[in-house]
């Protein structure tokens, strides 16, 4: 009997690990094994038919190569960064202001002014390209850092601010109260008393824009940036991907570059992207 | 000075920043897109535009490309509509799937896994979409591999230059890109279903089946809806994948309205241009509408004391 329930047991555990290794692993970890084996299969080996599942040999000279066939890999995770950075900077220097005139202040376009940002986080550059694109060349902007951040801050600042409204209805008014008695201004108390109290939502705001900035830019650059010098990782790697030979191992290694500050920062920032995007678009 | 310290004041003030930054490059834009789709304008000549009324409109049910039975702005709009509900339905699936066994009690290893399918998500989609695309190719790619392996094709398929294939892989990529936030979405729903009703449920003698029909889903509806809604409109403006993947092709097969769009506007500058691109951006526009107006009902619905 007793071996009998232990051999259920165990025979359970490993459904359960090919359930998930079926639904879960599967389909996301696909692209990134074939992206893994290529970048680290040698270049000038001999592809086989059918191609190999794993490769023969392992080598790391594909990263080197990866340089050489795309000598601004650095710049473009610079620039990157520095989109994702400005993006961030730019949503919560707007999302905490219009968030805390929304979440304390009772006022006649309040509930118009909350609907229309629930509706504004649901348009997508492709909507207002052209005119987005018309408004930057009409201030010389095209091909400038500015035009990415600012026309990609344009969608993250809707979801941005409707998290910090949603967050501070969390938190007690109290201590604004107090320091209002003590003499605070209702802009002075900003720095003073609400930062503090919602830091752990500035943390997620400053995530979910980061990373949206970091990352969904493409059809943006596509059509503000012209230069090489000033393009994000996205549209960087994309210039060799669209060439009609395309050098897959030296790519593949690139990308694996591409991604891993990313997925570093990301995992150890896990807990806040969960947390920050549960409650802004469910709200408990 | 001290007007603007007045409690009626301060708001307004607040919100400043706000409303100047959607105002100059979101309700300005909308404006321009409608006032646009009146005229005759493209990029081969900036400066020139001519009135031409509702003629815009009447020229995405006219005109033809390719194929004589629909008009090209029709055949995209049904052809996205096709491509967004598949989608939107394997993401719905497979997503409430994974989160059902995350939140199971007898999977090892829990945490491990609910890191695991975050990571994904930092993966640029137009990144994933390159890497996606050398994981179809017909060579090299390893579906083939597998396919040929296990004697499932004779010739290797070439995924992305076939309608119908091409027309499911940049589905399957589209499903890959919006797992992890329905796989995350989800679990976070159902561990917010208290213990106490499945410990009632079993004491009462009911199964697998019946807890999952008559506690788990009944209660995780009202997200579900939430999350599917939300998806379906990320979806509807999917661009990167596409573009990458197979560009719309080949032969428009996989041409969904965003790309119709994006070549109207700057790549067809013959027969297209940025009037006939506004008049299709409305329709986008429309639909996403549409989905939104769902969306923030069921959101009113659902928290009607933080919005007292």
């Amino acid at each position: 009997m007793g071996l009998k329930k232990k051999l259920y047991k165990v025979s359970v555990l490993i459904l359960y690990q090919l359930l998930a290794i079926v639904i879960l692993v599967l389909p996301l970890y696909l692209p990134v094994y074939q992206m893994l084996i290529t970048a680290l299969r040698p270049a000038d080996l001999p592809w086989l038919s059918p191609a190999s599942l794993f490769p023969e040999q392992v080598t790391l000279n594909n990263f080197n190569l990866a340089f050489r066939l795309v000598p601004r890999l650095p710049r473009y995770l610079l620039n990157s960064f520095i989109y994702g950075v400005g993006v961030a900077v730019v949503s919560l220097l707007i999302a905490i202001p219009s968030g805390y005139a929304l979440a304390r202040f009772r006022f006649r376009l309040r509930e118009p002014l909350l609907m229309f940002i629930l509706y504004a986080n649901m348009f997508a550059p492709i909507m207002l390209l052209v005119p987005i694109y018309v408004i930057m060349r009409m201030f010389g902007l095209i091909n400038t850092y500015f035009s990415v951040i600012l026309s990609g801050a344009t969608f993250t600042i809707p979801f941005s601010t409707w998290l910090t409204v949603s967050y501070m209805q969390t938190i007690p008014k109290e201590l604004e109260e107090a320091a209002l008695v003590d003499g605070c201004s209702y802009y002075s108390l900003i720095p003073r008393v609400l930062l503090p109290a919602i830091s752990p939502a500035l943390v997620a705001i400053f995530i979910y824009a980061f990373v949206t900035g970091w990352s969904q830019q493409f059809i943006l650059a596509l059509v503000l940036i012209k230069s090489d010098e000033l393009m994000p990782i996205t549209q960087g790697l994309y210039q060799f991907f669209s060439r009609s030979s395309v050098q897959w191992n030296e790519l593949m290694a690139a990308i694996l570059l591409s991604t891993l500050i990313p997925v570093v920062l990301f995992v150890s920032v896990q807990k806040y992207i969960t947390k920050g995007l549960t409650a802004g678009a469910l709200k408990d | 000075m001290k007007v603007l310290s007045r409690k009626s004041v301060t708001p307004y003030v607040l919100l400043v920043p706000l409303l100047v930054a959607l105002g100059t490059l979101m309700v300005y834009p909308l404006y321009k897109v409608v006032e646009n789709s009146f005229y005759e304008a493209s990029f081969l000549a900036p400066f020139q535009r001519e009135y031409v009324g509702l003629d815009n409109f009447r020229w995405l049910f006219s005109f033809k490309l390719f194929d004589p039975r629909w008009s090209y702005f029709v055949s995209a709009l049904g052809r996205t509509l096709l491509w967004v509900t598949g989608s939107v339905a394997i993401k719905v699936i497979i997503g409430l799937l994974g989160a059902l066994l995350l939140n199971n009690r007898l999977l090892a290893g829990k945490k491990f896994y609910r890191t695991l399918v975050i990571i994904p998500w930092a993966i640029p989609w137009a990144v994933g979409a390159m890497m996606w695309a050398w994981t179809f190719n017909s060579q090299f790619g390893i579906i083939n591999s597998v396919l040929l392996r296990l004697h499932l094709v004779r010739e290797p398929v070439p995924f992305l230059s076939q309608p119908t294939s091409a027309f499911l892989a940049t589905m399957v990529v589209d499903v890959w890109a919006g797992l992890p936030f329905m796989f995350i979405m989800l679990l976070s729903g159902l561990q917010t279903i208290p213990e106490t009703l499945y410990e009632a449920a079993s004491i009462d003698g009911a199964g697998v089946g019946t807890r999952l029909f008559k506690i788990t889903l009944p209660l995780l509806r009202p997200i579900l809806l939430t999350v599917s809604l939300l998806s379906l409109i990320w979806t509807f403006n999917s661009f990167d994948i596409i573009w990458i993947l197979t560009g719309g092709g080949p032969l428009r097969a996989t041409e969904t309205l965003p790309l119709a769009i994006y070549k109207t506007s700057f790549l067809y500058l013959r027969f297209g241009g940025i009037g006939k691109a506004s008049a299709m951006t409305i329709a986008q526009v429309t639909l996403v509408t549409l989905l939104a107006v769902s969306y923030i009902r069921l959101l009113k619905r659902g928290s009607e004391q933080s919005w007292g």
